[in-house]
């Protein structure tokens, strides 16, 4: 037993080190995480702290600099991390969740289901999203809140389609219909046996859907839609716009950090591709 | 094309059933529109009569006004007729008529969508393909980085930045708006001055849209480079290049023409963001605008001829790709 798993974990590591992907990602996730867990420790101020130096380049009391309205800019880029991370797990999780029940009990059951939820799927395909989401939150107000639950509602149709190839092809296979033959109940399978044996896209899926909830998120703040009781980048990068030429440390530091959690989340996606489909492999 | 008798058929329904999804696509916009403008915070009447203590008389004849006083059903008839003649209704900021409003706007955005569009299909598609031949070689692993570089930034966030360099540090060219204000230019000054503020935001949409096209290419020329009757070319002894050139193209460039249709649709909203950092005078803007004063009726307007503009090219583009590859209408 224990020589097993020492197996397993020797065979993790090597998968992980001949993925550079995966490698570079899981790396900056851990910098990430890091920052969004202990950065409030490091912060040299209360990121709603108005300091009385305003629009100051970054110097020594200031790392980053100070905005129009006093905030130093470094404190606020670490509480906004944990911002960020929040959005896109959640937006994401709320996705998987959604696709991973449509798309199993389309792909699992078939007939009339499967077509009802197919063409469902196919409409919210063509629905311009972020402009959907848009509306949503101008409407009804832009708590965070609001935008996890809105974009998790509109981004699910692909992990829903991915699941529901994944059933339909789990459910051919012959320890589902053994299980069939010893009586076990057709949702018990779906649960037990379908859905655990298909997730592994989903996962990878579900790690590129955080870039895209960041990605959403930063947009809607640009266009002042992000919720006002919460420290995130992209507010950052909206209150600095104004005093672009000369004030370049406003937005450029936010964004940049903006880049970084994008890119960790779509190299681990990427990398999870690849050890799924070795045939497209990049780097081979 | 030779098509048995059963492929018509089958073609015909598939046809049927794209169109049937897209005209459900349709009615929902139409109808989430008008719930969403309903379910908006706020009494537009209160917000048109512009007094914080309005008469009721005058309420009233607003009210009256804009049929707002009518039962839901029946104002719900009113809208949906009035979308039929192209009537998006009045703002509620400005009072003008919508269409007059947005009218003027598409010119300008469509201008920047379609320049960046093709161009970054251009160039992205040719990348992808020459990745894919070199696969694995230093230049196709840089080109690759870079891409996951540009498909992680935000694109307002990439516009503030080329402001920043090209802009206030090198000074090429303008920031701002479409023509110079103080210009007055005709005939070809005119264009010139036109083509220079198109420069940054058209740059900045050819770096976003890139790595979208390149991935596309790319994957596609590897997928069918790993196909059997590839395999089965090379057994013959014919050569690589030839292979290449005259079987892989072709298959492989079918991906990258459909999906510029779709995207094509969905990249109004990408340039938006583009637009404000610009300032450029189209839809963006007046979308930016219509949410900072929270101009329901405009917006809902935008958003309903996005999506039927994207359930149109979705449907057009699936059939075409039915037509063209006959393998996607089995399923």
């Amino acid at each position: 037993m224990e020589k097993k798993k020492k197996n397993t974990f020797k065979l993790i590591l090597n998968t992980i080190n001949n993925n550079i992907q995966l490698k570079i990602g899981l790396i900056f996730l851990a910098v990430l995480l890091f920052i969004a867990f202990f950065g409030p420790l490091f912060a040299p101020y209360n990121p709603y702290r108005l300091n009385d130096d305003l629009l100051m380049a970054p110097c020594k009391q200031y790392p980053l600099g100070t905005d129009s309205l006093g905030h130093d800019i470094l404190s606020q880029i670490l509480y906004g991390a944990s911002t960020s991370l929040k959005i896109g797990f959640i937006a994401a999780m709320i996705s998987a969740i959604i696709g991973v029940t449509l798309g199993g009990i389309a792909g699992f059951y078939g007939g009339w289901i499967d077509q009802l939820l197919n063409e469902v799927m196919n409409i919210f395909l063509m629905l311009p999203d972020f402009f959907l989401i848009l509306m949503i939150i101008a409407t009804f107000g832009s708590s965070m809140m609001n935008v996890m639950i809105v974009i998790g509602l509109t981004s699910w149709v692909g992990n829903a389609r991915l699941m529901r190839a994944q059933a339909k092809a789990i459910k051919e296979r012959t320890f589902i219909q053994s299980s069939f033959s010893m009586g076990e109940s057709k949702s018990s399978i779906l649960i037990h046996h379908v859905l655990p044996n298909g997730i592994f896209p989903i996962i990878a899926n579900t790690t590129m859907n955080i870039s895209g909830a960041i990605l959403t998120e930063a947009g809607l703040s640009f266009l002042g839609l992000g919720d006002p009781n919460v420290v995130s980048w992209g507010q950052i990068i909206t209150a600095g716009k104004a005093y672009l030429p000369k004030c370049w440390w406003i937005c450029t530091f936010p964004g940049l950090m903006t880049i970084f959690t994008v890119l960790t989340f779509f190299l681990i996606g990427e990398g999870l591709n690849r050890v799924l489909s070795p045939k497209m492999d990049a780097n081979k | 094309m030779y098509l048995l008798k059963a492929e018509v058929s089958q073609v015909r329904r598939f046809i049927l059933r794209r169109l049937f999804s897209g005209t459900i696509v349709v009615l929902f916009s139409v109808l989430f529109n008008f719930v969403i403008i309903r379910l908006a915070p706020g009494d537009p009447t209160r917000l048109l009569a512009g007094k914080d203590n309005p008469s009721q008389e005058m309420m009233q004849a607003l009210r009256a006004k804009y049929g707002l006083d009518k039962p839901i059903l029946e104002q719900f008839w009113i809208y949906a007729k009035q979308l039929l003649h192209g009537d998006f209704g009045y703002s509620y900021v400005s009072t003008a008529k919508v269409w007059d409003l947005i009218k003027t706007r598409i010119g300008p955005t469509l201008m920047i969508a379609f320049t960046g569009a093709v161009i970054g299909l251009l160039i992205g598609t040719l990348l992808g393909i020459f990745a894919a031949r070199k696969k694995g070689s230093k230049f196709d692993l840089f080109l690759c980085g870079i891409s996951y570089f540009f498909d992680s930034t935000p694109s307002f966030w990439l516009g503030l930045m080329m402001i920043l360099l090209f802009a206030s540090i090198l000074k090429w060219f303008p920031t701002y708006g479409m023509y110079s204000l103080r210009g007055n230019y005709t005939g070809i000054g005119k264009i010139l001055d036109l083509l220079k503020h198109m420069f940054l935001p058209v740059t900045t949409l050819v770096l976003i849209d890139i790595p979208y096209y390149f991935r596309i290419a790319r994957s596609s020329v590897l997928q069918t480079m790993s196909e059997d009757f590839i395999m089965t070319l090379r057994a013959t002894g014919m050569s690589e290049k030839k292979i290449f050139n005259k079987y892989v193209m072709r298959n492989a460039i079918i991906p990258t023409v459909t999906v510029f249709g779709i995207t094509l649709a969905y990249m109004i909203t990408g340039v938006s963001m583009i637009e404000i950092v610009y300032a450029w005078p189209g839809m963006g803007r007046l979308m930016l605008d219509s949410i900072t004063k929270r101009d329901y009726p405009t917006l809902s307007a935008i958003y309903l001829m996005l999506s039927i503009s994207v359930a149109v090219m979705t449907v057009v583009v699936d059939i075409i790709y039915a037509w063209i590859d006959p393998r996607i209408r089995v399923e």
